[in-house]
């Protein structure tokens, strides 16, 4: 077994032989699968800087690296603490790789562990114009559906409806854009002083709580179109 | 996830749907939303000048199951009530009274802000800034 060497993370004493190691996946010293070490976040894990743009062959090659490595069938014959240590760090591979696979998620995910995100009860308000645009648009799609309710002419709501459909595309295909962009702006800044990183992190943050409202009118408008 | 019956019956006979004239001077509306699931809610309440209670309420929203309940019964809830009684109800008094799940806990955080949002939005027609006992003393 080789020994993956992290820069980011404070040596951990290690579950098997108690002493302290360097490893991110395997001790440095015996050799045994090692817990995660607190605070390593999903960048850290594929050894990638937190940068929003990915080269996706090299996140799936390292994926495929690594899963091969930590899996169980590697450790049928291990103790069965390290038979449990290897589970566990498959299914966080997984949803390591399933989260920065997805550019949104990805987004998400870094403003979540850069302690941007805004969300529950903390949650950030919207602007008013974003709103109105959005309660508007529902509103559009809810007369929709009371004319389908009534049995009004199919063909002219289909139309409608398909309009309506292309119109929210077209917004979240905007918004992606305005994401795609500041994702790079992001890069150009990832060692930049904190309050240029905390302007770009806002723009992020607005730049997907606008998607989320867009992305549900795409759902329902999609639901509308399946029912008509 | 299943909801509480008292969510369920508030979205199968959601209570106060509608609106209200935004342009009239007696009635404040207040437009919040949840980003991080898309949902948006409008309350609208009609308040007397002289007696600061507000005596028409109603909502619409566009979202979950828990939301469309949390502002029905925001709008159950402030009728009849004082500005300043309608200003004190919490989200955790809509949390208790519907059982909603730590998961939903922002719907009913969305009913508050849509309660004070609609009160602050009638206040600024009526030029308050201060505590609605002012207005009241100034009749």
């Amino acid at each position: 077994m080789s020994t993956v060497p992290t820069s980011a993370e404070a040596p951990l004493v290690c579950w098997n032989c108690h002493e302290r190691t360097l490893g991110t996946h395997f001790c440095s010293n015996c050799g045994k699968l090692r817990q995660l070490p607190q605070g390593t976040d999903y960048f850290a894990l594929f050894e990638m800087p937190r940068k929003l743009w990915m080269e996706m062959s090299e996140l799936e090659q390292k994926f495929l690296r690594l899963s091969w490595k930590l899996h169980p069938d590697n450790f049928v014959n291990a103790s069965e603490q390290e038979r449990e240590v290897s589970l566990k760090r498959s299914s966080e591979l997984n949803d390591a790789y399933r989260t920065l696979r997805d550019p949104i998620a990805r987004v998400e995910y870094l403003l979540a562990i850069e302690g941007e995100r805004k969300e529950g009860e903390k949650k950030q308000q919207a602007p008013p114009e974003l709103l109105e645009e959005v309660f508007e648009l529902n509103e559009s799609l809810d007369e929709l559906r009371e004319a389908k309710a009534s049995g009004e002419d199919l063909a002219a709501l289909k139309a409608q409806l398909e309009n309506a459909e292309k119109n929210f595309q077209e917004k979240l295909g905007e918004v992606d854009g305005e994401l795609q962009a500041t994702a790079r702006e992001w890069d150009a800044v990832l060692t930049g002083d904190s309050a240029t990183r905390k302007k770009v992190m806002a723009k992020l943050n607005e730049l997907l709580n606008r998607r989320s409202y867009i992305r549900n009118l795409v759902t329902n408008v999609a639901k509308e179109l399946t029912e008509v | 996830m299943a909801y509480s019956d008292k969510v369920v019956d508030h979205y199968n006979n959601p209570r106060n749907v509608g609106s209200l004239p935004k342009n009239d001077p007696n009635v404040g509306t207040g437009l919040v939303g949840a980003p991080e699931c898309g949902d948006v809610m409008k309350l609208q309440m009609k308040i007397n000048p002289e007696t600061q209670v507000i005596e028409e309420a109603k909502f619409k929203t566009f979202g979950c199951g828990s939301a469309i309940a949390s502002s029905s019964l925001a709008t159950e809830w402030v009728k009849g009530k004082t500005v300043d009684e309608a200003l004190a109800i919490k989200n955790t008094d809509i949390v208790r009274e519907l059982s909603l799940p730590p998961v939903k806990i922002h719907c009913s955080v969305l009913a508050e802000d849509a309660i004070k949002a609609a009160i602050g939005d009638w206040k600024k027609k009526h030029g308050v800034e201060a505590p609605a006992a002012a207005e009241t003393a100034s009749h």
